[in-house]
């Protein structure tokens, strides 16, 4: 079974990646390379240490859930995949990598702009930007100097149909995104991250302030997503991790407790804590 | 048991029987009036500045008028209808004075001495002496009606001033002493009639006048050295329009009537378009605000396009570039200089800034530069520098503000999309904040039109419209302003003369302006906040 990876239209790398690297080697048919590797990542707030060696490998074109009480890390690993928490002064990386397709993100080479049209990522409050509903989209593509009114025109339609909110705003596309509900809010800002075709794109709780409709339309538009893109989700409901993924880590204090087939983790955990938390023993 | 207790407990709590009162008020009902009555001082107290402006102002329109009335009366409106073409003569003359200048600087230029330079232009002055002696006749007959329209004026002004005295008297019970004041009734028809008497000369002379000034032209028109200078051409072109122009006035001056009363709305117009700010003269008052008005725009817009560019990148760089420590230095120290005393600044501004200003536009090398060197130490230019100094602190502010409050998610969102920090700046945060950033930019230009000390030392206070003609020159020179007149002028005045009201009246529109722009200034906000949702 071989998966054929996403590749990347823009190079991570500014330079010529080593002649070592296997990231531009063949795809071994038999053991895929995940999509994200992390290895013993130790990641540090100023002094204080938000993650303590957390290593996983995150599959290609399926769902990833992390669970896991409030403040025992979720968010901080999810952002260090897209270096956002570059933007937070004083974050860095005592120790460890991540390799997105083989290649360490964190490397100096890296041009961190060039990851974030990789890697495309949902907040957990909706954020459109106070613009019309077409130039959210467009955003993203005018950042790389796409002005072809004509491909705008389609890339806006395509990703509004992928993010199935095409027809609820086809007759409205230059009015206000701010006057769209919640619900549309938060697949408008799913549209605006596919737009600019990532291979991966990582949810940092986005169902947290929907209700259940919005929320349900969310997940189904996940389930459809997966077959184009590796997605990374953050939840605090464990019918939405159980419903919607099909790895899901669960993280404690800054570890990773265990890492399995979200079916697995949910019937037969592994780990007493796992046990505990599924079972609303503790949160 | 347990449960009926509880609820007593809570009826009584509900009936407020457990709380404290003074003089039957609780302490919730004492916070809220004592903030209340805050509110109401406040109110009435901008209520009576408002009412105590209108009232001093108030009556400016109907004194206007009565001082309009005299100058009607007293035949000077007349007398002024024959002194305007002069004037546009003598700035004729004015410019053929250039044109001479000129000329004998390029003759200088190609190796004359002096003597030899006024020699090749000896034919040029014979042309200029005539047509400067072409009004002379005219010049002779006005100068002397001049005379005669003042001795008017002023009778007029002595028996008003008496009559006042007389009334105060007969109030003061003083029958005796008023009756024994003598008050010396003009009797404008004949005195008018002397006046107007002058027509005939004055026709006369001005027909003398058109057939010199036309046969000057057609000297210069036809002679070899008036070849080729297109200035000359261009006075001689004045000219033949002022020449058309000439006769006009006869028909305005026969249709004048000494005894037509003028109508309110032509004071107001005299006072809200009026070019002229002209305070005892031996001739005529006149309070027209325009110079004054625009005078204090020259010098607010010179200092808000200093101020914008400085203040609002200070702004983009302190909320979006600056590291921590960049920050904590330079945003105190751009708001400590609103700390300095504006009579500071205007003391640097004659002390320093205007003469550095001027030996500046001395440079040889900076000639090009429209309208350098400049003949003015203190003018616009060094006044709005200083304003631009004054109203920075409160763009920046502001500005920063703007910039800072634009919602952390939507500069997320679009690094998260790959966008580098200037494309996030300009396509997010600026438009995002953009209209704190205008409504910051109004609040500084109301800071910079209120502002007194400063135009009041260093805008060179010389009241006329600034010559728009002059292009970028324009703003080298001395103006006055709306703020800069009433600091001046009020100690000076006699309360409740017409001077003094036209003050108020001044008072009363810079108040308006201010109104108006932080009227659009909230407006503009309000606007900000719908759009951020
Ligand atoms: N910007 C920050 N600065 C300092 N500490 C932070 C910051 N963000 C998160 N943390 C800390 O890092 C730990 C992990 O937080 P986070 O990843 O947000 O948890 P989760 O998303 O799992 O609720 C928490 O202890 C939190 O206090
Ligand atoms: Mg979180």
């Amino acid at each position: 079974m071989s998966v054929d990876f996403a590749t990347p239209t823009v190079s991570l790398v500014k330079t010529e990646p080593s002649p070592n690297s296997s990231a531009t080697g063949p795809i071994q048919a038999t053991a895929p390379v995940p999509m994200i590797e992390v290895e013993n990542l130790d990641f540090f707030y100023g002094k204080s240490q938000a993650l303590h060696g957390v290593s996983l490998k995150i599959p290609a074109r399926q769902v990833t859930a992390f669970i896991g009480p409030s403040g025992c890390g979720k968010s901080t690993l999810l952002r260090c995949f897209n270096r956002m928490n570059d933007l937070i002064e004083g974050t860095r990386i005592g120790r460890g990598h991540i390799k997105i397709q083989g290649i360490d993100i964190y490397d100096p080479s890296v041009d961190v702009i060039a990851l974030r049209r990789q890697v495309g990522m949902v907040f957990q409050k909706s954020n459109p930007f106070p613009k019309s509903i077409y130039q959210n989209i467009s955003y993203g593509l005018e950042l790389q100097g796409v002005k072809d009114k004509a491909r705008l025109d389609a890339v806006v339609e395509k990703s509004l149909r992928g993010a199935a909110l095409w027809d609820e705003v086809k007759d409205r596309l230059h009015t206000s995104a701010l006057g769209l509900s919640g619900g549309q809010q938060q697949r408008l800002c799913i549209a605006r991250a596919i737009a600019v075709e990532p291979a991966v794109i990582l949810m940092d709780e986005p169902c947290s302030a929907l209700d259940p409709i919005a929320t349900s339309k969310v997940e189904e538009l996940i389930q459809e997503l997966k077959k184009q893109f590796t997605i990374v989700i953050v939840t605090h409901s464990m019918q939405q991790a159980g419903r919607c993924s099909d790895k899901t880590a669960f993280f404690y204090l800054g570890k990773l407790i265990e890492m399995d087939v979200t079916q697995k983790v949910f019937t037969k955990p592994a780990q007493q804590q796992t046990e505990d938390y599924i079972t609303g023993r503790f949160g | 048991m347990q449960t009926s207790e509880h609820n007593q407990a809570l009826s009584s709590a509900l009936k407020g029987k457990a709380r404290l009162r003074v003089l039957g008020l609780t302490f919730d009902d004492v916070v809220r009036y004592f903030f209340g009555g805050n509110a109401a001082v406040a109110v009435v107290v901008l209520a009576l500045i408002l009412v105590f402006l209108l009232k001093e102002g108030a009556g400016f329109f109907g004194q206007n008028r009565t001082n309009i009335q005299v100058y009607r009366k007293a035949g000077l409106e007349y007398v002024d209808m024959m002194r305007a073409p002069l004037e546009e003569f003598s700035s004729l003359t004015r410019t053929l004075n250039d044109v001479r200048l000129k000329r004998f600087r390029a003759l200088l230029a190609e190796g004359r001495d002096t003597d030899g330079a006024n020699e090749a232009l000896k034919e040029y002055d014979d042309f200029a002496t005539a047509f400067g002696a072409a009004a002379s006749e005219a010049r002779g007959v006005v100068s002397d009606i001049t005379e005669v329209a003042t001795a008017v004026k002023t009778r007029a002004q002595v028996s008003a001033d008496r009559e006042d005295e007389r009334e105060m008297l007969l109030k003061g019970g003083k029958a005796e002493q008023a009756a024994a004041l003598k008050v010396d009734v003009v009797d404008y028809e004949k005195e008018i009639k002397l006046i107007t008497g002058v027509a005939p000369a004055w026709k006369a002379a001005v027909t003398e006048m058109q057939e010199k000034l036309r046969g000057a032209v057609s000297v210069a028109r036809g002679a070899d050295w008036g070849k080729g200078d297109k200035e000359l051409a261009k006075v001689l072109v004045k000219t033949e329009n002022f020449l058309s122009v000439l006769p006009k006035a006869d028909a305005r001056m026969a249709a004048w009537r000494w005894d037509e009363p003028v109508p309110l709305s032509r004071s107001v117009t005299a006072f809200l378009f009026g070019r002229e700010w002209l305070t005892a003269s031996f001739w005529q008052d006149w309070y027209g605000i325009l110079p004054l008005v625009s005078g204090s725009l020259l010098v607010s817009l010179i200092a808000m396009a200093i101020a914008v560019p400085f203040a609002v990148s200070a702004a983009i760089y302190i909320s979006e570039v600056a590291t921590p420590g960049e920050k904590s230095f330079i945003k105190p120290y751009i708001e400590f200089i609103s700390a300095i005393p504006s009579v500071v600044l205007g003391f640097f501004g004659i002390a320093v800034l205007g003469t550095a200003l001027r030996s500046l536009s001395q440079v040889e090398w900076l000639n090009w530069v429209p309208g350098f060197p400049m003949s003015e130490r203190l003018n616009a230019l060094t006044a709005g520098c200083l304003l631009a100094f004054t109203s920075i602190p409160t763009i920046f502010s502001l500005a920063e503000d703007a910039i800072t409050n634009v919602p952390k998610h939507f500069k997320e969102a679009s690094f998260a999309l790959g966008a580098t920090r200037f494309q996030t700046l300009v396509r997010v945060l600026i438009p995002a904040s953009l209209s704190g950033i205008i409504s910051a930019i109004l609040l500084g230009f109301g800071r910079v039109i209120g502002e007194t000390m400063v135009v009041l030392l260093c805008a060179g206070n010389r009241i006329a419209i600034p010559d728009f003609t002059q292009g970028i020159g324009m703003l080298y020179e001395p103006v006055h302003t709306m703020t800069g007149i009433i600091a001046q002028e009020m100690g000076e005045v006699a309360q409740g003369s017409i001077h003094y009201r036209a003050l108020f009246m001044v008072g009363i529109i810079l108040f308006l302006v201010s109104l108006l722009i932080n009227f659009v200034a909230q407006r503009v906000v309000r606007r900000y906040r719908i759009s951020i949702g």
